[in-house]
């Protein structure tokens, strides 16, 4: 009876940190979040989109082109 | 068969509809017309096709643009052009991608609903929205993350928006429902009302390509017009001189110009020190009317520079935001809120 009632505690124990650690996961950190954003709106993340439409870069592939503009 | 959905943004114009396709860049850009049999409400065309026939239709067909001030006039026929537009582009019941589309940041909630709707109902697995001045800003390679001022004037064929960004979010914001179909207009009715010819929405944009500015410019030429003579019906030929397109588009200029300097002045005193070394930033199809920029400079003493990508700068943002998008998902409208 004593080895159940352990057993379920155990359970209960780790089914709470499991939930626990899942809703930590779950809420976005302020500080990272912004800073991916900043990161992802740099010159240097943006060079790549805006690259596809400068018309000097010589084009890698006709499919990638712009038919139509 | 590609069975992997590509991630779409679309910049939903009130003029053009230009799609952004993930990892591939732009894969359309087309008219935001569509061409409809008016007893039945079959598709005719969409796109330049349906635009070349906007004004020259028997009486049957019908082409109409669906968008007005950036905002949808007709949901059903908007929800089937989106839907045709994504079918150019592969998009089926098998692939459906998460699409980011642009709108004037000005429109209400249920216009939001509606456009969301549209693209949901159109294929696509996810619907987001972007403000366009912001993502014109991206497009236009703006340093928007840093904590400078930059602003970007954004003049569409609906809407005109004006907005500060600093450290990826907007500061300040302007924003009108007048745009470059409002010179269109204009010039329409100045001509029937001065000249007693009537022009269709074609010849008209045709006269302020040829002609239409918003102050003086060298080189001015004259441009004959061809319409239908109201008290005959008859054809006839008239005469335009820039001088009386600028008095005719008078009005929709000055309104433009004034929500510009209404955003200067919201604008903190910190950022606005930086316009005047980093100037302005003018996209859209509207802001290619000869003598805007100068127009714009003159009566706010802020440098105004134009965009390399004027016409594809909010696509080329939106695209941005999809090729980064868990990053950037913090941007979509209703995210900050």
């Amino acid at each position: 009876m004593a080895a159940v009632l352990i057993g379920v505690l155990i359970v209960a124990v780790l089914a709470g940190g499991v939930l626990m650690w899942t809703r930590s996961r779950r809420r976005p950190d302020g500080v990272d979040s912004f800073r991916r954003q900043i990161d992802a709106l740099s010159a240097d993340s943006r060079r790549p989109t805006i690259d596809r439409m400068n018309p000097t870069e010589p084009p890698s592939d006709d499919e990638d082109g712009t038919h139509g503009t | 068969m590609v069975l992997m959905a590509r991630d779409l943004a679309i910049d939903l114009g009130t003029a053009n509809t230009l799609v952004y396709m993930k990892g591939r860049g732009i894969v359309l850009n087309e008219p935001s017309v569509i061409a409809l049999n008016r007893q039945t409400g079959e598709v005719l065309a969409t796109g330049r096709e349906a635009w070349q026939m906007i004004g020259r239709t028997p009486g049957y067909i019908v082409a109409v643009r669906p968008l007005r001030g950036g905002a949808i006039t007709d949901f059903e026929i908007t929800e089937r052009m989106i839907r045709l537009l994504l079918q150019r582009v592969g998009v089926s019941r098998f692939t459906r991608p998460k699409v980011v589309i642009c709108v004037p940041s000005a429109i209400t909630e249920v216009e939001r609903r509606a456009v969301t709707d549209a693209a949901r109902r159109a294929g696509a697995a996810d619907a987001n929205l972007i403000e366009q001045p912001m993502a014109a800003a991206i497009g236009a390679d703006l340093p928007i993350d840093e904590p400078v001022g930059n602003m970007v004037i954004d003049i569409g064929g609906g809407t005109s928006e004006t907005a500060v960004i600093s450290l990826g979010g907007i500061v300040a914001l302007e924003a009108v429902r007048v745009g470059s179909f409002d010179i269109d207009a204009a010039i329409q009715n100045y001509v029937r009302r001065e000249h007693g010819i009537a022009i269709g929405e074609r010849t008209a944009e045709e006269i302020k390509v040829a002609i239409g500015s918003a102050d003086p410019t060298p080189d001015e030429n004259q441009a004959e017009v061809r319409g239908r003579d109201l008290m005959t019906g008859l054809p006839k030929t008239v005469v335009l001189t820039p001088e009386e397109v600028r008095f005719a588009i008078e009005d929709v200029v000055s309104s433009m110009v004034a929500s510009v300097i209404r955003c200067l002045s919201k604008a903190p005193p910190e950022l606005s020190q930086d316009f005047l070394v980093r100037g302005m930033y003018l996209v859209g199809g509207g802001g290619l009317l000869r003598g805007l920029a100068e127009r714009i400079e003159r009566e706010t003493q802020v440098p105004v520079r134009r965009s390399n990508v004027p016409l594809e700068a909010v696509v080329l943002g939106a695209g941005h935001v999809i090729e980064h998008y868990e990053a950037l998902k913090g941007m979509f409208m209703g995210a900050r809120r």
